[in-house]
């Protein structure tokens, strides 16, 4: 078993306690939700329009401290990014916290400030906590989700809680 | 079974498909034994003196609230942690070999209306033992370290 102290670091628990970017985003063009029935942990994640710099929000967040720094941390990080970069940090991230070799030289993940959250690997039933906002934006990004009108945005959550909406989250490399 | 028909065996054979249970069956045998083999007003005793020791034990952690207060309860407290998720509380205890179940024990609406969420769960059972519940305290006072 992994040191605590790598997975509850400073930064962790810092974002957990002051979450960073939460609130309605005007102008989001896409949207998603994400929910862990396993938890209940749950929030939305928001991205304005593609080919343009993206942005994330989630509202309202409630999960335990990796899922919400997690999500505070994808705000920060995803800021000036475009679609295509926000989904290759996905990968990024996805493939750190699940313990895949990264394809980056020297042991540096080039994750950044990002790199915190791979401590999750040595806790396999922490590892949704950590990727469940990064499969939110990535469903807003490339999944249906997109187009939702919002008025549909409460029956689908509801449906998701209904059925374990996380599963259809799964990333498939 | 062919694609154009499938032939049932009476009741209740089709509803058995395959090997049955067996382990599983041979396991609740000697749990029954077991059980048996005690007293049970003294096994009932043991563990409601364990939930009133555990109860006073809990309540002296700050932030710690008990989900669940009916009169008759089984061995086990359901709780919550001002400021903590259930999933940190059940993380680091089990790091300090403390074994809790954590989340919406597969009872999400009953967990929103007491709780409005997930909660952490310590089950006492007659192996278990004050002491055992003392470093749970001691688990909890920790976690409240770590989220300070």
């Amino acid at each position: 078993m992994g040191d605590l102290r790598d997975l509850y670091q400073e930064v962790i628990l810092d974002h957990s306690r002051n979450p960073k970017n939460f609130g309605e985003l005007e102008g989001a063009t896409h949207r998603a939700e994400g929910y862990n029935p396993l938890c209940g942990d749950q929030g939305r994640s928001r991205a304005p329009a593609r080919r343009r710099p993206c942005l994330g929000h989630q509202v309202p967040w409630k999960g335990c401290a990796i899922s919400t720094a997690s999500a505070s941390l994808m705000t920060e990080a995803l800021k000036g990014k475009t679609v295509d970069e926000a989904l290759a940090l996905f990968r990024k991230v996805h493939d750190a916290v699940t313990g895949q070799p990264t394809d980056e030289l020297h042991g540096d993940s080039g994750l950044g400030k990002l790199a915190v959250l791979e401590g999750v690997k040595q806790y396999p039933l922490r590892v949704k906590c950590a990727t469940l906002a990064w499969h939110a934006l990535h469903n807003a990004l490339t999944g249906n989700d997109a187009t939702l009108p919002l008025r549909n945005e409460r029956a689908a959550l509801e449906r998701g809680m209904r059925h374990g909406r996380e599963d259809r989250h799964e990333f498939v490399d | 079974v062919t694609f154009e028909k499938t032939t049932y065996n009476e009741l209740p054979y089709k509803f058995e498909a395959g090997t049955p249970d067996i382990a599983g069956a041979i396991g609740l045998g000697a749990a029954v034994d077991y059980l048996n083999a005690l007293d049970r007003n003294a096994v009932a005793r043991y563990e409601h003196e364990l939930l009133e020791y555990g109860q006073e034990a809990l309540l002296s952690v700050p932030g710690i609230r008990i989900v669940g207060t009916a009169r008759e309860k089984a061995g086990l407290h359901s709780f919550t942690m001002d400021g903590v998720h259930p999933h940190d509380i059940g993380t680091i205890l089990d790091h300090e070999g403390i074994a809790i179940r954590t989340g919406h024990h597969c009872a999400q609406p009953v967990m929103d209306k007491l709780a409005g969420g997930a909660t952490a769960r310590a089950s006492f059972g007659i192996y278990n033992t004050r002491e055992d519940i003392d470093r749970l305290v001691d688990g909890l006072h920790h976690v409240r370290r770590v989220f300070g």
